[in-house]
């Protein structure tokens, strides 16, 4: 197995070689990257890889701000049913 | 039709160490309090820590367990199996969001602790390959074995405690080995760096030799020295080989875990080609660390701070625990990651700021907060788990960043 099909995002199945792939056609920071691969936008919300994705690009990049911006959160943060939502909002 | 809110005093979202000792704080100055968790029991990590401690065993489940029956004598309400999805205010109100429903309240405890940083290795999504700290729930908690023999990859504060949970559970460890290097691991796949991780733990450690190597190598600034002498077949840490020349390289299976392919590494955590090796096991136990898990502050609306001595990005909070954001505050591993009892003093703290700024302390509101705060220090100067040795000063420095953006001229 090579290190670059090594998975980053295993909800979304995103490997070392697409986030490469879109750093080099210029996605730099990790929102960047999130919003090109998909990466940490999957079931667990990047619970498992968002410290993944920083410590990525901060090793591309060191001099690249630790902003916690970059990758923010958005309700709902936990996988919820329709039925669940609606009996929040109705 | 409008669903029904159930409307409390405090919210505390996290039913572990900093949350239940809150609970029955507030609690115990007059406060309607619910602690919501997603976890089926109370008790957060608690529940699977146990350490040798001056001669006798510190049980978490013990303290989680009384915790949890002062808190139901005195009418709190903890709903456990509950997720909270988002929080918002509405008229000076909050309303907690869960997958059972609204809860509202003035005010909002955040008790959500930490989570686990993976390390990811070539093979890490076969089945048979979790985080150290499912292992330790699997074992400690639900009692069931994570495999026959295993392997973790990482070395840090959390892989030892759960290395030696896991040993005197029964559970055979082929040994603790470093990561793969490369951009995922950065400075924990380097030899020189694990060993100050080392120092840092050697008045912990059971062996005189690295109790005493520890100190003189710490004492002499040796990290690079000793690293290179350090036995390639690595030293038994309790009766676990602790191998910190030795590399993850792969993990490998068809289906699920059956080998990993090990290697030697130089100084710099390069592999040394022509050493690699297969070593049999059925699990894999992976060490990144901890981080806090803070996703409900941002939802809240909290500025945060980076501050890598306590784990990363964390809600900016007063020594108080307030966070900028009226009626939320913060407790526990959520303001940075440290060991169960500084979790417990503050939530005491947490509590006291709560109920001061409630106005149920009356004149006392001000001397029980400092009281509480006292005591968080004395705890943290004390505590025999230290997970960083820059805690003190980073948590000096985030409050005077507070006093300096909230406090001045006051």
């Amino acid at each position: 197995m090579k290190p670059s099909s090594l998975i980053i995002c295993r909800c979304e199945e995103v490997t070392i070689e697409q986030l490469e792939q879109a750093y080099q056609t210029g996605s730099c920071t990790s929102r960047q990257l999130k919003m090109k691969t998909r990466a940490s936008m999957g079931a667990c919300q990047g619970r498992v890889c968002r410290q993944l994705v920083d410590a990525w690009v901060h090793d591309k990049d060191p001099d690249s701000p630790h902003d916690a911006e970059l990758l923010s959160y958005r309700p709902p943060i936990r996988p919820i049913t329709f039925g669940q939502l609606a009996k929040g909002e109705l | 039709m409008k669903p029904k809110l159930q409307q409390t005093d405090l919210i505390i979202v996290g039913a572990g160490p900093a949350g239940l000792s809150a609970a029955t704080a507030a609690a115990d100055n007059g406060l309607s309090v619910t602690v919501i968790d997603e976890f089926p029991e109370p008790g957060g990590r608690m529940l699977g820590q146990f350490h040798e401690e001056q001669g006798h065993w510190w049980v978490g489940k013990r303290i989680a367990d009384e915790l949890i029956e002062k808190n139901r004598a005195q009418g709190v309400s903890i709903r456990c199996g509950v997720s909270v999805y988002g929080m918002l205010k509405v008229d000076q109100l909050w309303e907690v969001s869960t997958s059972h429903g609204t809860w509202t309240a003035p005010r909002v405890l955040l008790a959500t602790g930490a989570a686990e940083i993976p390390m990811p290795t070539c093979g890490w999504t076969l089945p048979g390959v979790m985080s150290i700290g499912a292992a330790q729930v699997m074992t400690n908690v639900h009692y069931v074995k994570p495999g026959k023999r295993g392997l973790i990859i990482g070395v840090n504060v959390l892989a030892m405690a759960i290395a030696r949970e896991l040993s005197v559970s029964g559970v055979m460890l082929a040994g603790i080995v470093l990561p793969p290097g490369g951009p995922l691991a950065g400075k924990a796949a380097l030899p020189r760096n694990n060993l100050q991780v080392l120092m840092g733990l050697s008045h912990l450690a059971p062996s005189p030799i690295l109790r005493f190597g520890g100190k003189i190598a710490y004492a002499l600034g040796m990290a690079g020295i000793v690293s290179s002498l350090f036995p390639r077949r690595g030293i038994k840490l309790w009766d676990i080989p602790l191998k910190l020349r030795t590399a993850a390289v792969s993990i490998n299976g068809t289906d699920r875990v059956e080998s990993v392919t090990l290697a030697d590494v130089n100084a710099k955590g390069e592999i040394i080609a022509g050493s690699e090796r297969e070593e049999a096991v059925d699990f894999v136990a992976l060490a990144g660390g901890l981080y806090p898990l803070a996703e409900l502050a941002s939802v809240a609306g909290c500025p945060f701070i980076y501050t890598p001595e306590l784990g990363g990005h964390l809600p900016l909070h007063s020594e108080r625990m307030q966070t900028p954001v009226e009626g939320l505050y913060v407790a526990g591993n959520i303001t940075g990651v440290e060991s169960a009892l500084v979790a417990m003093a503050q939530g005491q703290l947490a509590a006291a700021s709560i109920c001061s700024d409630a106005g149920v302390l009356g004149e006392d509101g001000d001397r029980k907060v400092v009281e509480a705060i006292g005591e968080v220090q004395r705890v943290r100067a004390s505590a025999l788990i230290q997970f960083h040795p820059g805690i003190p000063e980073a948590r000096r420095k985030i409050y005077r960043m507070w006093q300096q953006t909230y406090e001045a001229g006051v």
